[in-house]
């Protein structure tokens, strides 16, 4: 078992204030090809992806630690506690910065300004410093304070009226679009402007709107539109283009069968028998007679499980896969055998499988380091050895609430 | 200030043609790298997809050949000499091949340009039972259990519309291909590389957290009806009188402030709506109320007045309406796309901005095969 990180970006320090899902996403990439990131939270604004609702029970029952969104999220990452709302902590967050290649935040836009701090307070000690900045609509234009989510940004993108039936209102595919997909393109800005930095020496604020990250989800239509005049019709699960095409039913689940070319629907009658389907031969028959295709279809699915649908319709050469369900996740066979998922000892849960980096670099997956770390775990690796914080010093930051290593409840006057 | 491109003196060259590789190069060229499709005579499969510009002859009419290509340049390959010789100049070559037959295979590849980047971008990786079984976008959603949340409990589930995978694949080579670019380029590694990306484990993005619960033994998410998610409720969508108003509510304030905007005094006042779960169990009750409380108001004053409120909602544009969307016209985030054939529309531009090297917003398609002689020349290889 490696314990160690890939050391592609070994050089490349970042300091990563993001929370939740999209920012702790974009990092992790940078973190998997390892880069040293230093995750910022404090004992009483900790990462609300460790948990909504904080009581003393829940801070007692170390849940801040067991919430399996944060421990996705944060593999590979060093975690440091600073209260950023005193000066002393806000002083030690800019000599981290000062130390650093690039800073990463996520927050509602009126965050940092009460704090004092931003792109010009970073510019400050680290001229060259690369901020990415990610609010939901991005940091300029008239919605740039808009609270969002995932689902926000899913909704303002307008792809809920590309799928789903005719009659149904928009619809939505996921409870939080927006974040994976802006997780994803913030690494990609990350990677292009530290790039720039270590080309030209050059550095500079980056950033970017979670809605217009799902514009490209949403571009058969967009373009479709920007062609004809009109967006493409919502069909439920037929094609306009292709049959068949939709989500049967197995004795033991769906399949999905999408039969995109002459080749697939050769495949699909090579596996459901050339008889029954000839009558369907032509593509504009198919398409005109989809129902009825679909019933013979049917049949035959129905009467399967959908893992031996799968496997006869694959073989003979048509696309079809089943319709996994989330609780089923790791039992696929091909990703055992990629080793996509990797089970790590976690401390206060146990084993968790981690999702490993989606590409292999000459075979080889990048290396999970280490798990998602605990509330404060890095505080005397990076106070003490990177800014050389004496040991007083740090017991005093302790005392005073500045560091620490549990959460806390926020004074009723807080918030 | 600006700083001129990014991606400056880096050179792509994509022999793969699918969607996926044409999005992980767009995003190169639009930043100032070079990108060359080397096209086979009848063209890249993407010039053959639909959406078609009406009027315009294949291979030149696709429009999602028109978005993918912007900035990039087009030569045809005849033969094999001219595609190694293309790749003499390639720091990064795109392939969508699985195995030992590959356009051009990592050994040319490393001869001709020793410190080359392979990127394949394939449905299931190089490896694995599902290597060689046929992908497309709804296999991969099927596959990562995105196909499962969409849909009424009691009746098939819903094939999300489009090329979703393929372009989170895309983007997904890029991070992987633009961390190969820096290590080499910071020292940290040299030589040639061969990337694999698996566009179904790119798609775990959405789904690996449930993976984890349900390894865990908590309860996982599953479809339980159209707009409806089991961590909470209102998150849904209402017509409106100028289009479709989008709600989401998951803190006590946001529900206070969403009764408030609505007049729904009668839901505030009940305590126990205060829980999500419990509204969420009452659900058909309350979207009535908020159907009927938002019906013949304007979604764009509603969601402006909502925002004031701290409560996260947004119009749900239409596709007509996307584009003159007030925040997306002041962002720029639509930019000019031109084709000598198509003439010019407007689509979306690179969605991160570098405000130092921002990249190129629209810019021009070249038809099919526009500078094989001209880089043909340039690589030594005329025909």
């Amino acid at each position: 078992m490696r314990m160690s990180l890939s050391g592609f970006l070994s050089d490349l320090r970042i300091v990563d204030l993001s929370m939740g899902w999209a920012g702790p996403l974009a990092t992790r990439h940078l973190a998997d090809l390892g880069a040293e990131v230093i995750k910022i939270e404090s004992c009483t604004r900790f990462d609300w992806f460790r948990g909504w609702e904080a009581s003393q029970s829940w801070i007692d029952e170390d849940q801040a630690e067991k919430h399996p969104p944060f421990l996705a999220m944060n593999r590979n990452k060093k975690d440091v506690t600073l209260d950023l709302s005193t000066e002393r902590g806000r002083d030690l967050l800019l000599r981290l910065v000062a130390v650093s290649d690039a800073v990463v935040e996520n927050f509602p836009s009126t965050v940092l300004p009460k704090l004092n701090l931003g792109y010009e307070a970073f510019r400050e000690v680290k001229p060259e410093i690369v901020m990415l900045s990610m609010p939901g609509f991005g940091s300029t234009g008239p919605w740039k304070d808009y609270r969002a989510y995932g689902s926000t940004t899913e909704q303002a993108a307008g792809l809920p009226h590309l799928s789903g039936r005719p009659e149904w209102p928009p619809a939505m595919v996921h409870i939080a679009l927006g974040d994976a997909v802006a997780g994803l393109n913030g690494a990609a800005a990350l990677l292009a402007a530290l790039r720039h930095l270590k080309r030209t020496g050059e550095g500079q604020f980056v950033d970017l709107s979670h809605a217009e990250c799902l514009f490209p989800l949403g571009a058969h239509g967009i373009v479709e539109q920007a062609l004809t005049g009109s967006p493409p019709p919502r069909l439920g699960n037929k094609s306009r283009y292709c049959a068949p095409h939709g989500v049967y039913p197995c004795r033991d689940g769906w399949i999905v069968i999408q039969a995109e070319s002459e080749e697939h629907w050769k495949g699909v009658k090579g596996a459901v028998g050339w008889h029954k389907l000839e009558p369907f031969d032509d593509l504009q028959d198919r398409l005109a007679r989809s129902d009825e295709l679909d019933a013979v279809l049917i049949a035959w699915t129905s009467t399967r499980l959908a893992d031996d649908a799968m496997l006869d319709l694959q073989t003979n050469g048509a696309p079809a896969a089943i319709v996994r369900q989330s609780k089923h996740l790791l039992r696929d066979r091909h990703f055992q055998a990629r080793g996509t998922w990797e089970i790590r000892d976690r401390k206060f849960i146990g084993g968790i499988p981690h999702a490993m980096s989606p590409y292999r670099i000459n075979g080889e997956a990048l290396a999970l380091g280490w798990p998602a770390p605990t509330l404060g775990k890095d505080n005397k690796k990076v106070l003490g050895g990177l800014l050389g914080i004496g040991k007083r010093a740090l017991q005093a930051l302790e005392r005073d609430g500045i560091i620490g290593r549990r959460p806390r409840l926020r004074k009723a006057s807080g918030e | 200030m600006t700083y001129g491109k990014a991606l400056e003196g880096l050179r792509v060259l994509d022999v793969a043609g699918t969607i996926a590789a044409g999005y992980c190069g767009k995003l190169f060229a639009d930043q100032g790298a070079e990108v060359v499709l080397a096209e086979p005579p009848e063209g890249f499969p993407t010039r053959h997809l639909p959406p078609f510009a009406p009027g315009v002859a294949a291979p030149e009419a696709s429009g999602m050949h028109l978005y993918l290509s912007t900035n990039k340049r087009s030569a045809v390959c005849r033969r094999p000499s001219e595609l190694l010789a293309l790749a003499r100049e390639a720091s990064i070559v795109i392939d969508a091949a699985v195995g030992e037959e590959r356009p051009l295979s990592a050994t040319q590849l490393a001869a001709v340009s020793p410190n080359a980047l392979l990127v394949s971008i394939t449905w299931f990786g190089q490896d694995g039972p599902y290597a060689k079984f046929l992908g497309t976008d709804a296999v991969c959603q099927a596959l990562t259990s995105q196909i499962d949340w969409l849909g009424e409990p009691d009746e098939e589930p819903m094939i999300p519309g489009g090329y979703q995978a393929q372009f989170v694949a895309g983007v997904t080579a890029f991070v992987g291909a633009m961390g190969q670019v820096l290590a080499r380029e910071i020292g940290s590694v040299s030589g040639t590389g061969h990337l694999d990306v698996s566009i179904l484990e790119s798609n775990l993005c959405f789904t690996e957290i449930e993976a984890m619960r349900g390894y865990k033994g908590m309860p996982t998410r599953t479809r339980i009806g159209v707009n409806r998610f089991r961590a909470t409720y209102p998150l849904g969508i209402y017509p409106c009188s100028d289009g479709w108003l989008g709600v989401t509510v998951l803190t006590p304030s946001q529900w206070d402030g969403l009764c408030r905007l609505l007049g729904l005094q009668n839901l505030a006042a009940a305590r126990k709506y205060r829980e999500g779960a419990v509204r969420q169990r009452d659900a058909d009750e309350i979207d009535r109320q908020i159907a009927e409380s938002v019906r013949g108001k304007s979604a764009k004053e509603l969601a402006a007045r909502g925002q004031a409120l701290g409560v996260p909602l947004a119009i749900v544009p239409t596709m007509e309406q996307l584009v003159d969307v007030d925040q997306y016209v002041e962002r720029g985030a639509f930019g000019e796309v031109r084709h000598p054939d198509i003439g010019s529309v407007q689509l979306p531009v690179t969605p991160f901005r570098l405000f130092g090297c921002p990249a190129v917003a629209g810019g021009s398609v070249a038809r099919l095969g526009a500078d094989t002689q001209a880089l043909l020349a340039r690589a030594g290889g005329a025909p």
